[in-house]
C-alpha cells in the first residue's frame, strides 16, 4: 500500500466518518433514552400536558429515535447543528464563536507546555539512575496529582488574591471594545495594532494557559524521558560512544530525534485530554470558550447545543489525529514508500 | 486431572503479601501512607470533626484560619459564607472522595479487564470489535464524555461512579488487553490446555494471575483519576445531591468569597491533591516493584 503523507491523511479523515455517525449515535441516544427532560427547562411550571406536548411536538421530540437521528444526521451534514433552547440562538453560530478562544488557549499552552517539559525531561534523564534521579522523579509525580483545574484554582489564590499582580476573570478587560476579525483575541489585537488591548489580552492569557500547561507537562516529560532512555539502550548509541562521539551531541543529535517520534505521537493523542482540561480552565477563568458553552449546555438540558458541542469535539479529535499520524510519516523516514 | 502434575513449587503463597510489603519501595510507602489516612479519616469523620459539617454558625462567618489575627480556636481553618466550618467539610467531604474512587476504580477495572481478556484471550473478530468501541471511547475528551453521561443519567454519587465506569474502562481494557495478548501465548497456558483446562479456567488460573500486577498498578491509578472526575463534576455542579459535602461543591462555594476567605478553597484543593498524590504514588511505586520486566531492566542498568 501506498504511504505518502497525503494518502495517510486523505485515510484517517476517511475512517473518521465512521467514528464521528457512530459517536453522534451514542451521544444522541443516551441524551434522549436516559431520563432527562428538555422541555423542564424551557416551560414555565404553570404549563399544561397539552402545552408540553405542543412544545415538544414543534422541536420535534416526540417522534421516534431513529427518525430524529436521521433528521438531525442530514441537517448536520448540511452544515446547520439546530437551534439552541437555552441562547435561541443557531448552535453554528455559538460554536463558530467560542472555537477561537479555546484553540487559542490550547495552543498557547501547548507552546508552553512543551517549552517547560523538554528541560524537565533532558533533566530527568540525565539524572536517571544515578543517585539524585529521585528527584526529578518526585517532581513528575507531583506534579502529575495536581490537574490543570486545580493549577488554575491555585494560581487565582497565588497571583489573584494574594499578590494580585494578574487578572484572572475573562479575556480581556471590559474597557476594550474591539471588533472581531478571525475571533482569536491575541491575533485580532495584533491585526488591529492595538498594542494596550493585546498586551491586556496576553495578561488575560498567563494564568490560564500556564494552568493548562502545567497540567499537561507530566505526561511530556514521562513520556519523552522514557523515549529517550528507550533510545539509549539502541545499539548506533554505543557504537557513537565507542567512536568517541561526545555525550551531550549523542543526546542531542542522535537520541533527541528517536525520541521526538514516539512522543509526538502521545501528544497528539493526549490533545483531546488538553481539550478535555480546558474545558474547567476556561470555567475557573471565565473564557467564553466552547468549554464553558459546554457547561451552560449541559446545566440546562439544551440537548441541540450539547449534541453540537460533542460533535465539533469529536471533529476535532478526528482531525488532529489524522494530523499527527501524518507528520509521523512525514517525520519517520523509515514508515514512507520509496 | 491437575494433582497429577507436579510442577515446580513457588515459595508458600501465604508470604506473599509480606513479600509484596516488604519490596515496596519508599515512594509506594508514602502513597499507601496517604491512602490509608484518606480512608480513616472518611471512616473516622464524626469523631475527627470539630462540627457538623452544614452547622452554620452566622455569627462566625467567614473567619480566618485560627493562626491569623482573628481567628477563632473553634474553628481551626476558620469558615465560609455560611458560617460552616471548613476543616469539619473538609473531613467529610472525604467521604464521598473515597466512597467514588474505590466503587469507580472498581467498576472500571471488571468491566476494563473483562472486555480485556475476551479480547485478547479469543483474539478474531471479538478483538476487532472490543477493539473499534474501545477506539471509538477513546476518540474523545473522557470530561466531555462524562459531561454528556451526567445530563442523561442526573446528579447522585452512585451516577457519578457508573459515568466514571463507562467513560474510563477503556484505560483498563487497552493496556490490559495488550498484555493478555503476550500472556496468551506462552507456553504455560498452552499446557493448560493441553491438560484439558476450559477458556474459563485457563483465563481464570493462568492468564489472570499473570496480569494481576498491572491490574493492581492501574486500580491505585485509577483512583486517582476517579477523585479528580469526582471533584470536576462536583465543582461544575453535576455531581453529588445538594446537601452532600464534596471537595468539588466546597470549591465552588468558595469562589464568591475568594478575596475573604482564600482558605475556603484551597482546603479542599489541597486534600484532593494529597489523595490523588496518595494514589499515583502508589501506583507508581507498585509498578516499579511489581512489573518483573522493569525491575530486570534497573537491575541492569545499576
Amino acid at each position: 500500500m501506498l504511504r505518502t503523507p497525503l494518502t495517510v491523511l486523505l485515510q484517517r479523515l476517511l475512517a473518521g466518518i465512521p467514528i464521528l455517525v457512530l459517536l453522534s449515535l451514542v451521544v444522541f441516544v443516551v441524551l434522549r433514552a436516559l431520563p432527562s427532560d428538555p422541555l423542564g427547562m424551557m416551560l414555565p411550571p404553570s404549563a399544561t400536558r397539552a402545552e408540553a406536548q405542543a412544545l415538544s411536538a414543534a422541536l420535534g421530540l416526540d417522534k421516534p429515535l431513529y427518525v430524529q437521528f436521521y433528521i438531525w444526521l442530514e441537517k448536520a451534514l448540511g452544515g446547520d447543528l439546530g437551534h439552541s433552547f437555552l441562547y435561541q440562538q443557531s448552535v453554528v453560530l455559538l460554536i463558530a464563536k467560542a472555537l477561537p478562544v479555546t484553540l487559542e488557549l490550547v495552543l498557547v499552552a501547548l507552546c508552553i507546555a512543551l517549552v517547560i517539559s523538554f528541560p524537565l525531561a533532558l533533566f530527568a534523564y540525565s539524572l536517571y539512575g544515578k543517585r539524585w534521579g529521585v528527584v526529578p522523579d518526585t517532581i513528575v509525580v507531583v506534579m502529575q496529582s495536581i490537574p490543570a483545574f486545580l493549577w488554575g484554582l491555585l494560581f487565582i489564590a497565588l497571583f489573584g488574591v494574594f499578590f494580585p499582580v494578574l487578572p484572572f476573570s475573562g479575556q480581556i478587560g471590559p474597557d476594550y471594545h474591539l471588533p472581531t476579525i478571525t475571533g482569536f483575541m491575541l491575533l485580532d489585537t495584533l491585526l488591529l495594532h492595538n498594542g494596550p488591548a493585546f498586551r491586556d489580552a496576553l495578561a488575560h492569557m498567563v494564568l490560564p494557559a500556564c494552568a493548562l500547561a502545567l497540567g499537561f507537562c507530566p505526561l511530556v516529560v514521562r513520556v519523552l524521558r522514557s523515549c529517550l532512555i528507550e533510545a539509549s539502550r539502541e545499539p548506533y548509541v554505543m557504537v557513537a560512544r565507542l567512536r568517541g562521539v561526545p555525550a551531550r551531541r549523542i543526546l542531542l543529535r542522535y537520541i533527541q530525534k528517536n525520541a521526538l517520534l514516539p512522543t509526538i505521537t502521545m501528544i497528539g493523542v493526549q490533545f483531546g485530554f488538553l481539550f478535555g482540561s480546558a474545558l474547567l480552565i476556561e470555567i475557573i477563568f471565565s473564557f467564553p470558550g466552547i468549554g464553558s458553552l459546554m457547561v451552560s449546555a449541559v446545566k440546562s438540558n439544551d440537548l441541540p447545543l450539547i449534541q453540537g458541542v460533542t460533535i465539533v469535539f469529536g471533529v476535532l479529535m478526528v482531525l488532529i489525529n489524522a494530523v499527527v499520524d501524518t507528520l509521523y510519516v512525514v517525520l519517520n523516514p523509515l514508515l514512507r514508500d520509496h | 486431572m491437575e494433582q497429577g502434575v507436579a510442577g515446580p513449587q513457588g515459595l508458600p503463597r501465604k508470604n506473599a503479601v509480606l513479600r509484596a510489603l516488604q519490596s515496596l519501595s519508599p515512594k509506594a510507602w508514602v502513597g499507601l501512607c496517604l491512602v490509608l489516612f484518606a480512608v480513616f479519616v472518611a471512616c473516622a469523620a464524626p469523631w475527627l470533626a470539630p462540627h457538623k459539617p452544614d452547622a452554620q454558625d452566622l455569627l462566625n462567618m467567614l473567619l480566618p484560619p485560627m493562626w491569623s489575627a482573628n481567628g477563632n480556636l473553634d474553628f481551626p481553618l476558620g469558615t465560609d459564607g455560611l458560617g460552616q466550618c471548613i476543616l469539619s467539610r473538609a473531613i467529610y467531604g472525604t467521604r464521598v472522595a473515597i466512597v467514588v474512587a474505590v466503587s469507580a476504580a472498581t467498576g472500571a477495572m471488571l468491566l476494563g479487564v473483562v472486555m480485556a481478556m475476551l479480547a485478547g484471550y479469543f483474539g478474531g473478530w471479538v478483538d476487532r470489535i472490543i477493539g473499534y468501541v474501545v477506539d471509538l471511547w477513546m476518540s474523545f475528551p473522557p470530561v466531555v464524555l462524562s459531561l454528556v453521561l451526567m445530563v442523561g443519567l442526573g446528579t447522585g454519587v452512585v451516577n457519578v461512579i457508573l459515568a466514571i465506569v463507562l467513560v474510563d474502562w477503556t484505560r483498563f481494557c487497552r493496556v490490559v488487553r495488550s498484555d493478555v495478548i503476550v500472556v496468551r501465548r506462552r507456553q504455560y497456558v498452552a499446557a493448560a490446555r493441553l491438560l484439558g483446562f476450559g477458556h474459563w479456567k485457563t483465563m481464570w488460573r493462568e492468564i489472570l494471575p499473570a496480569v494481576g500486577p498491572l491490574i493492581i498498578t492501574l486500580f491505585t491509578l485509577e483512583m486517582g483519576v476517579a477523585v479528580i472526575v469526582e471533584a470536576i463534576l462536583s465543582f461544575v455542579g453535576l455531581s453529588v445531591s445538594a446537601g452532600t459535602v464534596a471537595w468539588g461543591v466546597m470549591i465552588a462555594d468558595s469562589r464568591d468569597y475568594l478575596h475573604e476567605a482564600p482558605w475556603g478553597m484551597l482546603t479542599p484543593v489541597f486534600c484532593i491533591f494529597l489523595l490523588v498524590l496518595g494514589c499515583n504514588a502508589l501506583g507508581d511505586g507498585l509498578r516499579e516493584s511489581l512489573d518483573p520486566a522493569l525491575r530486570e531492566r534497573e537491575k541492569e542498568q545499576g
